[in-house]
């Protein structure tokens, strides 16, 4: 059978006209690139505002320098709780959209539960009573002798926060996961399926697969939202960066200083987070590229 | 059950809920007939095609392939694992391809090899290469299928489909979605396919097509076989009216 590789029409090296197309997309290029300029100097003039504005207001920015990098010292933790936290949301958050969209009535009544009661109350609520709350239950099972159990109610504050943050995101992941997959046309399922594929087949190799890719943008919004949320857990005595912040804010009272410089790291994490989350977008394109 | 058959439906119906889309419809196929099924959209055609895999569970009615048998009786359920063994006895090629646009041509056909009958990878991909070059496009292996032409994505959906070496391939209107020019690679493929002895289901709008390759044509009209012949019988001495109110204003177009 013979087979055609037809060329697309207008294609550039058989083009006389070529020199036109070429100063249009020059031209393109350079508009774009005065745009990109134009919107980099309204940020620098609104960052050169706000200084401004705070420096004439009984702001002292020596205080800031001094703390900084007391504040920064709590990177490393505020990055670590939200990474523990985004890797077992997303466990989590894949084991409840498969049960979600299982035939298993014990999976779905569970994974409905889960979501519902996790997504109606608020975050801070959810830390409380893991950390503060489940201690009361794990001394009154050491009380009834059985100490093994009962230490595992009893958590560090580490570990509250990371279980906290893990079972809220993993609650609204779900939602993501479950819609990500369930956006995978049915086509691809019945193509699967006459293959002789099974439901865990199918989900493994063609739905799943194609699904990260519609909700890694998703994904990446969770994971920059947890690492401002994870501040929630600054009042447990974690010693990531709002808890540093605060400590001299109240201290010396110095709230703007202490709090602007805390809002600073928070602010260029997440724009490291996005560039890394583009980069990975990027990449994982390749495929549907023609 | 006489043996030279090797699918056998009997009295399927089909309700998509208070629309009855298949009303007891019975026919027989012998290997290595190639039985093209017509009729206008919304006749049932299709539907009576996705029933023979299972893509959609027949609501009554008994489907015999190859020698297994399953009978399902309105308002019981029924074995959906017999349902989802015998649905390997054939194999299927869709109106929009549906290949997986996550994988290569390769990797597409030999899919169904590696997961489902746990061939090692390194000995599918010389019996995907085989599918590949049966369809002419070894060339496009690793190219995936953005990058391929519709008529190229549906001769790959084919080679994956052959590739599970069913005993029956269904095609439900494989040439509806492509553009005129692309349409003649794709049947000579499945012309080749016939030449060959495969057995073969086609649901088509393409009647030259038909009128070339088929040894039987079924007329489905508003969910039961209206008429059933050969082709001459069908496009040329059809004994029902509503086939040939159906056939009258194609043959003036496609002058058949």
């Amino acid at each position: 059978m013979a087979v055609e590789t037809t060329k697309f029409p207008g294609q550039p090296e058989s083009d006389p006209d070529l020199d036109m197309g070429q100063a249009l997309l020059a031209q393109e290029r350079r508009e774009r690139l005065i745009q990109t300029v134009k919107i980099g100097v309204v940020w620098v003039g609104l960052i050169i505002f706000l200084t401004i504005a705070l420096l004439q207001f009984n702001f002292d920015p020596a205080y800031v320098f001094k703390h900084f990098g007391f504040v920064l010292q709590g990177l490393p933790i505020t990055i670590g709780v939200s990474l523990a936290s985004i890797a077992f949301a997303t466990i989590l958050a894949l084991l409840g959209a498969v049960a979600r969209l299982s035939n298993n009535s014990i999976a779905q009544g569970i994974s409905g539960f889960y979501v519902s009661i996790i997504r109606g109350t608020p975050l801070l609520i959810q830390i409380y009573i893991i950390y503060n709350g489940l201690p009361q239950i794990g001394t009154a099972l050491i009380a009834k002798g059985l100490p093994q159990i009962g230490h595992l109610f009893i958590l560090t504050a580490i570990q509250s926060g990371i279980l906290a943050l893990s079972l809220n995101y993993g609650a609204y992941m779900t939602e993501i996961f479950r819609a990500g997959i369930q956006s995978i046309s049915g086509g691809q399922r019945e193509a699967a399926e006459s293959i002789g594929m099974n439901r865990v087949q199918i989900l493994r190799r063609i739905t799943l697969p194609q699904a990260v890719r519609v909700i890694i943008p998703d994904i990446a919004n969770q994971f920059i939202a947890m690492q401002k949320d994870s501040a929630l857990v600054s009042f447990m005595g974690i010693w990531e960066m709002t808890y540093r912040a605060n400590r001299f804010a109240r201290q010396d009272s110095k709230f703007m200083e202490m709090f602007v410089v805390a809002a600073i790291l928070y602010w260029l994490l997440t724009i490291v987070s996005s560039w890394l989350e583009g980069i990975l977008e990027k990449r994982m394109r390749h495929a549907y590229e023609r | 059950m006489s043996d030279n058959t090797i699918i056998r439906v009997e009295n399927l119906h089909k309700w998509f809920g208070l629309l009855h889309v298949l009303k007891g419809v019975s026919f027989s196929v012998t290997p290595k007939e190639v039985l093209v099924i017509i009729g206008r959209s919304g006749s049932g055609k299709s539907t009576l095609l996705r029933c023979l895999n299972f893509l959609e569970e027949p609501s009554s009615g008994t489907i015999d392939i190859a020698g297994q048998s399953l009978t399902i009786t309105a308002g019981t359920r029924y074995d959906h694992d017999q349902a989802i063994s015998m649905r390997l006895n054939t194999g299927m090629v869709f109106q929009d391809f549906n290949l997986f646009p996550h994988m290569t041509a390769l990797d597409n056909v030999i899919e169904g090899l590696v997961t489902v009958k746990k061939i090692p990878k390194d000995k599918a991909i010389p019996i995907g290469m085989n599918y590949l070059i049966k369809v002419g496009l070894e060339e496009k292996c690793n190219e995936h299928p953005i990058r391929l032409s519709g008529g190229q994505k549906q001769r790959v959906a084919i080679a994956r489909a052959l590739a599970m070496e069913p005993k029956v391939m269904l095609f439900d209107e494989p040439t509806s979605a492509l553009d005129p020019e692309l349409i003649g690679e794709v049947l000579d493929v499945m012309k080749q396919l016939a030449y060959e002895g495969t057995t073969m289901i086609i649901v088509t709008h393409e009647m030259g097509f038909a009128c070339d390759v088929a040894d039987r044509i079924l007329f489905v009209d508003r969910g039961i076989i209206a008429e059933s012949g050969t082709p001459d019988q069908i496009f040329s001495h059809a004994q029902d009216e509503r086939t040939r109110l159906f056939l009258e204003p194609i043959r003036k177009v496609q002058q058949i």
